[in-house]
């Protein structure tokens, strides 16, 4: 499989803070990446070097090249949204048009025009007369129309209705994917997207806490529901997080069969969103 | 694929008033020439006198075009200390580096803007305002004296008045441009009040040195680069003697010989200042995103 990112060893500081502390992953083509973890982890940081806005420590390669010297060339191949509406409130609708026509080579005018005209954004309307969902369709009629290799999104729902949110996911995953593309997403509304993920990253304090394929997730890490008591017996295979639940307790094995647990209670593959929750808490205590 | 073209039109789009205000100040000028109020007495001498004859026409028209270029020494500043500080005050940044274009361009299409798109383009709406304004009051003044002191079409001394002030307006552009990339630095680089921040420095400087020294340099180097007249040869010698001797202002526009400033090493100095200040605002503004 060819890799679209690669990072090695990648650090951001600003000031004292470490945004980023020597951070490694890969992103394979055709796969959709989800970056989670909770305000103030390094999220956002690690796009924005992948995109070539910031300047970075330790190796980052975007696409054969360094982002930050070649942003202007790596953006050919790839798009970006924003977590809040960033599109200039000056600009009118065709005006966008224009422009995105006139400086980027992959943009196909008419598939743009086409995802508009099933909205009821004007031609002539400026993006300050548009409500944010609206912006939100604008910018993504822009993204969609181009035939990139990467898609990035930042947060791309927030502040959107649940109608506009679902119709994001829905646009994307139905007119866009393809198994050449590839799509890494940020977001701290990790059950919205949980569905769509062939990917984990989870992120904390700069660090990387769990990198898997969704795949490999189901075999390695279970999720055990138990009485008190039999948790007390389930407890010697370490569990790396457990809570109590309506009296009965939910135990979370990394590494366990699920041969072995089963004697215990009820087990399944945890949601994303409870293995996010079980990570961060007990990376934390 | 040549992006600049489609960069300026950016420009002009979001800063509306670089086009909006001169095209109003032309119209306004071709509209009071339809409503003059001329009360001017004439001597019959004076029209007699070629010479006289020679620095009216030349008064008149520079009265109907230097005015909308003088414009510019408002427009042009606002706009270069906003053209890098919008787009990150409204996170727009994010946008226009989502996209293909270098910084490099960016930067550079602003600054020809200022420098050149802007300044050439109000400078030919002022030929057109000038030969509209003129003919419209050649036509309701026909036969009066008015026609015979300076209305009197006379293509030659027309372009020669008209190449002279393109002369002054490309060395006078030559000698602001270390101005305008330092706006532009300011401007890519002020996380807020860019105003202030391109003001505040030289007075700072120039402050410290009369506490410290006791001593004015930077002040004077500041006024000798914000002042023109020395460059366009109406300081020297003979306009001031001229004027002096109580001559018709007109006569100096006659004697400017705006070329010769390209022989004053200091506008070449200037030029590779504004070469290194652009390619600092460059940087900077690559080093920008949002935050």
């Amino acid at each position: 499989m060819t890799q679209i990112i690669k990072a090695q060893g990648l650090t951001k500081s600003y000031g004292s803070l470490r945004a980023l502390d020597s951070v490694s992953f890969d992103v394979e083509v055709g796969r959709i990446v989800g970056l989670i973890g909770p305000n103030g982890a390094g999220k956002t940081t690690a796009l924005k070097a992948i995109l070539g806005l910031i300047p970075f420590e330790g190796e980052l390669v975007v696409m054969g090249k360094n982002p930050y010297m070649e942003r202007d060339s790596i953006m050919r191949d790839v798009c970006f949204i924003a977590d809040v509406a960033v599109m200039p409130r000056w600009l009118r609708v065709h005006q966008a048009l224009d422009f995105v026509a006139a400086v980027q080579p992959r943009f196909e005018r008419a598939r743009a025009e086409g995802f508009l005209a099933k909205t009821d954004i004007k031609n002539s309307s400026r993006v300050r007369e548009l409500s944010k969902g609206m912006v939100t369709q604008l910018h993504l009629a822009l993204i969609l129309a181009i035939d990139a290799r990467l898609l990035v999104l930042d947060e791309p729902t927030l502040g959107l209705d649940l109608l506009f949110r679902r119709q994001f996911y829905d646009t994307l995953l139905n007119d866009y994917f393809d198994k050449e593309r590839t799509i890494v997403i940020t977001t701290h509304q990790v059950e919205e997207i949980e569905n769509l993920l062939t990917d984990v990253i989870f992120i904390q304090r700069g660090r990387i806490a769990l990198a898997n394929s969704v795949e490999d997730l189901g075999t390695r890490y279970v999720q055990l529901t138990a009485t008190a008591e039999q948790a007390r017996l389930a407890r010697q295979l370490q569990p790396f997080y457990e809570r109590a639940v309506f009296g009965r307790v939910v135990l979370f094995f990394d590494g366990r069969s699920p041969q072995e647990l089963q004697q215990f209670g009820e087990i399944r593959t945890p949601s994303i969103a409870d293995l996010f929750v079980a990570k961060m808490q007990g990376e934390a205590a | 694929m040549n992006i600049m073209p489609m960069l300026i039109r950016r420009e002009l789009w979001e800063h509306r008033a670089l086009w909006v205000v001169p095209l109003l100040i032309a119209a306004l000028i071709v509209v009071a020439a339809m409503f003059p109020h001329a009360s001017m007495q004439i001597d019959a001498e004076d029209v007699a006198s070629p010479q006289k004859y020679m620095d009216l026409f030349a008064l008149f028209h520079s009265a109907m075009t230097v005015p909308q270029l003088l414009l510019l020494s408002v427009l042009l500043p606002y706009y270069l200390l906003d053209c890098l500080y919008a787009e990150r005050k409204d996170r727009s940044i994010l946008f226009w580096k989502a996209l293909p274009v270098s910084d490099a361009q960016t930067v550079l299409s602003k600054l020809l803007v200022a420098l050149a798109v802007i300044p050439l383009g109000v400078f030919v709406l002022t030929l057109f305002t000038d030969a509209a304004a003129s003919g419209i009051l050649a036509v309701r003044f026909h036969g009066s004296p008015l026609v015979r002191a300076f209305l009197r079409w006379d293509t030659q001394a027309w372009l020669h008045t008209q190449g002279l002030i393109l002369g002054a307006l490309i060395v006078v552009i030559l000698w602001y441009a270390p101005l305008a990339a330092y706006l532009m630095l300011v401007s890519a680089w002020a996380k807020r009040s860019a105003f202030l921040w391109a003001v505040m420095p030289p007075l700072v400087a120039m402050l410290i040195e009369k506490i410290a020294f006791g001593t004015a340099y930077i002040a004077r180097f500041l006024g000798y680069r914000l002042r023109i007249s020395d460059l366009l040869g109406l300081n020297h010698g003979a306009g001031r003697a001229a004027v002096a001797a109580g001559e018709h202002a007109s006569g100096m526009l006659d004697r400017m010989r705006p070329w010769e400033a390209l022989a004053n090493v200091d506008l070449w100095l200037g030029l590779a200042a504004a070469a290194a200040l652009v390619w600092l605002t460059i940087r900077v503004r690559r080093h920008q995103s949002d935050s």
